[in-house]
């Protein structure tokens, strides 16, 4: 394979969103070095200025309809690299601006926290244009080490590297399948480019090929059976860290495995669609059961994370076009859930210096607000209307009816109900129990913003969606010839399937 | 002006909510007259629809139709017929009333009135909805405040027997215990019914959802479904089965409704009202909405379903609330048990029995709101429930004792209240179809008399015990207001029916014309009882 690297100014536009990312990027870290006194605050506004900057190109990009391909097809700028593209900058904006309050908790700052939260975010970037197995591996590494380093941030807490130690070994040891597998698929094909792949005819190690990218790519959207990283990197990391972590990567990676599996293996849909309704059945079950269990709260919200990235696969499993639609708005609904139940926590653990569920007693006469935010987030979460959580559920149910997937559709139904049970809970905690120690909470400016930000996307996707859904609709025009289910699939999946 | 009015019906209630927030919990009385100016709005404007709902042209009326979504077919499409309109206005009144019956709120006042206001506008929009997703949109919209107003302003219960009863207390430690276990706390009370709720909802939502995959056009429009949908075999069966069960659960049909007494039981005053009044009745109504539109002959083939539940219904709940100490178990059961008779008159599938069914939501809603109301006063001045301990209050409370005595006739159906007219229309109506059940529903009737003047007498009458001596009557204009709006609109509607009965006959007749054309029934008592 030859790499032509000649590029022209106009294809340099493609990576402009990139480009200026990374300028910025060293900027911050640079300003950090110099201006050894700078308010460390200061430095994350800087931080952020510049994403805000990153996104209204991408937004221009969107409008404008600048579209194009790059290094022969391994990097990609179409209508789904843009939507996973804003979809991390949003969060990684609204995780700068919950950080500058927890960060002030740490012993030593050290101002390499703004610049690896917004080097994972690039990573992540280009993990959205990935449109080929090398990248993929790449990008994935490239995203992930930031990470590393994030998750173990708070030095003097074992928790902390105890969950930084954990998610290396995880994080390192599907690294080392997902190289494998490509090996695998590349030996088979011959090419690394999904859309040469489409044609390819199916063998034994394509499979195996596969299923390791399959089982490493779901390590990194925490799928069971791959999700055992998840609670205690969870709760060990920075909060901040945790939010973080807990959207942006499952995003990029759901780019991925849109792209994977509807271009490159497009042909084998109904082997693959089995490999989906297992997860997500999986996923779902597991997830909301032991989240009942749980006492700290950052445990929950990683439960209950499993079991929203369960949903998400039914639409994975729908295999369809209306499947990726409904995945890319749900995503949009869980980023404004999740991380403004995130940023709650974030604002009461730096009230009280605590995660556990015990400790949220009473916060609704301590903090309304926080209360009522935790409130509508949680509710969104578990799909109660009018909040945005109902809506992509409801989405992703009609993209699965549509498949007949029956079985699928009754598993999450009940979910739902399971699910309720313990948000419920929380709610319980927060309004009905008496607070142990009755003094208000009172929330930082930037903490706020960010919680309102939750508050309005959670509420504005539930009431009004139109405009979101029909984006997700465009963004993914490109798979509107997916092929339809062959007649001939297996057996055991029409009966699991419940067609 | 009739759209407008329907829409000022349903927004009216939530723009209070909004507005709620942005005024300071301290002030308190404007807190209360924001919620009551929002609630009064809706009342008014709910009374325009009703009034104006035009019974020679029948069908919907009012309509506004909103794009929301054209990508999964959802469409945001309100109006009224002749069952929704009475209904929207029930809700308004129980509303209205319930604002002022929580008065003296003063724990959270303003988050009270917030959840309250949003529970009755989501209550309203269920009733005029026209789109499958925004029924169950606004369906379980009105399950969730539930969970927080039990929890939050709820009361404990004491189970379903009396404390001070030396026998209650012995079957309470022994098989009471074992079958009702943490039935006693509020917050036990609140996530049963939310649960509940929510596993009912999510089966019909299934309905739902299968009705718009198999239907020709990929809609949730149910005027558009109606005409286009055609299921039949066993497809059509699942859906009704679906939705029936789904529904049922919050209506309360018999193995369904467990979790309904204690919550009444469990809620405060205002709640308990909109949700025995208003709430239960979005099980039968969209039962009629979904299954009696979308799949007319399934309904009538499996109808008969709830002919037979709906006499474990009455006897059961009559049964259970005769033996209650408790009078919100009284009163809960009692509804428990009325909810069987709009069951009979549904599945009768007669044109008076169905009519007598929509007018019985109406009057059962009212009877049992000003039951709730006043069960909620006597359990303010005097911190019990339990009807042996209390007695002799007429003393302290001759106002309230009095329009409880109305209540009480007018649950049991006393001519010159709606109730009557609904409930001898139910009767009527069923009597060809379904015997056994008629007896078994005048038997109930008597049931309802005997638990009814039990508790009255338990509460009002005998010997005053010395520690609730200091209770007091209603007194100011707020607390008689919200009894006085109800007693009267029982006895308006009780002695001048016409207009109501006209309405909601303009909508049944072509509806259980539909469900009979597809294989002709002789339709019986078609000449109207009245005239």
């Amino acid at each position: 394979m030859t790499f032509d690297l000649t590029l022209s100014s106009s294809d340099l536009l493609l990576l402009a969103p990139e480009i200026f990312l990374t300028i910025w990027l060293c900027v911050v870290l640079a300003v950090d070095f110099t201006f050894k006194h700078i308010d460390h605050e200061n430095l994350a506004y800087l931080s952020v200025g510049g994403i805000i900057a990153t996104l209204v190109n991408l937004i221009w990009f969107d409008y404008t309809g600048v579209q194009g391909a790059l290094f022969k097809d391994m990097f990609v700028l179409d209508g789904v690299a843009i939507f996973f593209k804003i979809f991390v900058l949003i969060a990684t904006a609204l995780v700068l601006l919950a950080s500058i309050d927890y960060v002030k908790s740490f012993k030593f700052f050290r101002g390499e926290y703004y610049f690896l939260v917004m080097m994972s975010a690039l990573g992540m970037m280009f993990m959205a244009s990935a449109q080929d197995l090398l990248s993929v591996f790449v990008t994935l590494e490239f995203s992930t080490f930031g990470f590393y380093v994030l998750v173990a941030y708070l030095r003097e807490d074992q928790k902390s590297s105890e969950a930084g130690l954990k998610f290396f070994i995880l994080g390192v040891f599907a690294a080392g399948l997902l190289a494998y597998g490509i090996s695998l698929v590349y030996g088979e094909t011959g090419t690394l480019v999904f859309s040469e792949m489409a044609s390819t005819p199916g063998s034994y190690g394509l499979a195996i090929g596969f299923i390791m990218i399959f089982a490493a790519l779901g390590f990194k959207i925490g799928a069971v059976p791959f999700h055992s990283w998840i609670p205690d990197t969870y709760q060990g990391a920075p909060t901040p860290i945790t939010a973080f972590l807990s959207i942006a990567p499952k995003g990029a990676a759901l780019a991925i495995f849109i792209r994977m599996f509807y271009v490159a293996l497009a042909s084998f849909k109904p082997t693959w669609v089995l490999l989906f309704v297992v997860a997500s059945i999986l996923s779902m079950t597991y997830g909301n059961i032991v989240a009942i269990a749980q006492k700290n709260i950052k445990r929950l919200l990683a439960y209950s994370g499993i079991a929203q990235i369960g949903n998400v696969m039914i639409g994975l499993a729908a295999g369809t076009k209306r499947g990726s639609d409904a995945i890319l708005f749900y995503l949009l609904t869980y980023l404004f859930a999740n991380l403004g139940a995130f940023a709650v926590v974030i604002g009461v653990s730096n009230l009280i210096k605590s995660d556990e569920i015990e400790d949220y007693n009473g916060l609704n006469r301590r903090s309304p607000f926080l209360a009522a935010a935790m409130f509508l987030f949680l509710l969104s979460l578990a799909g109660v209307p009018p909040l945005a959580g109902f809506i992509g559920k409801l989405y992703i149910f009609v993209a699965a009816i549509e498949q007949e997937l029956y079985t699928l559709l009754i598993v999450g139904l009940i979910n739902i109900v399971i699910s309720m049970y313990y948000y419920l809970v929380v709610v319980k905690k927060m309004y009905i129990n008496e607070p142990h120690d009755p003094t208000p909470l009172s929330v930082s400016a930037p903490l706020k913003a960010v919680i309102f930000v939750g508050i309005a996307g959670t509420l504005l996707l539930g009431i009004y969606p139109k405009p979101f859904i029909d984006w997700a609709v465009a963004a993914t025009l490109m798979f509107s010839n997916i092929a339809a289910p062959t007649a001939a699939a297996p057996a055991v999946l029409t009966s699991l399937a419940g067609g | 002006m009739g759209q407008l009015a329907l829409q000022a019906t349903l927004f009216g209630p939530f723009l209070g909510a909004i507005v709620l927030l942005f005024v300071p919990n301290r002030e308190p009385l404007l807190v209360r007259a924001v919620a009551a100016v929002s609630a009064g709005t809706a009342l008014l404007a709910s009374l325009y629809v009703f009034m104006a709902y035009d019974p020679d042209q029948g069908g919907f009326q009012f309509i506004t139709k909103w794009a929301w979504s054209e990508e999964l077919g959802i469409g945001f499409h309100i109006g009224v017929d002749g069952i929704g309109a009475p209904l929207v206005f029930a809700s308004a009144i129980l509303l209205f009333a319930g604002i002022f019956i929580s008065w003296h709120i003063k724990d959270r006042t303003k988050e009270f009135y917030i959840f309250l206001l949003i529970l009755a506008a989501a209550t309203i929009g269920v009733f005029m909805s026209l789109d499958l997703f925004f029924l169950y949109f606004f369906y379980e919209m009105s399950v969730l405040p539930m969970y927080v107003l039990l929890g939050i302003w709820g009361s404990h219960t004491k189970g379903y027997l009396s404390m001070t009863d030396e026998e209650g207390r012995r079957l309470r430690d022994s098989v009471g215990f074992i079958l009702n276990f943490g039935s006693n706390s509020k917050e036990y009370a609140a996530m049963k019914l939310t649960l509940f709720l929510s596993a009912g909802a999510v089966f019909a939502l299934m309905g739902i959802l299968l009705i718009y995959h198999f239907s020709p056009v990929q809609t949730f429009d149910i005027l558009v479904l109606r005409e286009v949908a055609d299921f039949d075999g066993t497809l059509a069966i699942i859906i009704w089965l679906l939705v029936f069960f789904g529904f049922a659960s919050i209506a309360p049909i018999w193995p369904l409704h467990s979790w309904s007494p204690v919550g009444h039981a469990a809620a405060p005053a205002a709640t308990s009202m909109l949700h025995a009044g208003v709430l239960m009745k979005l099980g039968h109504f969209s039962i009629i909405r979904v299954a009696y539109e979308i799949l007319p002959e399934t309904t009538r083939e499996l109808m008969p379903i709830a002919a037979v539940l709906c006499v474990f219904s009455i006897l059961y709940g009559g049964f259970v609330a005769y033996f209650a100490k408790d009078t919100k178990y009284v009163i809960g059961y009692s509804s428990s048990s009325h909810m069987g008779y709009v069951f009979l008159g549904m599945a009768a599938l007669d044109y008076i029995s169905l009519t007598g069914a929509v007018i019985y939501m109406f009057a059962h809603a009212l009877a049992t709101g000003m039951l709730f109301a006043m069960a909620g006063w006597v359990y303010d001045q005097t911190h019990t429930r339990d009807i042996p301990s209390l007695g002799g209050l007429v003393k302290n409370m001759p106002f309230l004792a009095g329009a409880f005595i109305i209540a009480c006739m007018a649950s049991v159906g006393m001519p010159g209240t709606v109730n009557f007219i609904a409930e001898i229309m139910i009767i009527v109506g069923s009597w060809e179809k379904y015997p056994f059940q008629v007896v078994v529903a005048v038997l109930g009737i008597v049931l309802t008399m005997a638990y009814l003047f039990k508790m009255m007498r338990g509460l009002f009458y005998g010997n005053m015990s010395p520690e609730y001596a200091h209770a007091r009557d209603t007194s100011q204009w707020v607390d008689r207001l919200p009894l006085l709006v109800m007693i009267g609109c029982s006895i308006f509607f009780g002695i001048f029916p016409m207009h109501f009965y006209n309405v909601v006959r303009s909508t049944v007749v072509p509806m259980l014309d539909r469900i009979h054309q597809v294989a002709p029934m002789v339709a019986q008592n078609t000449t109207g009882l009245l005239p």
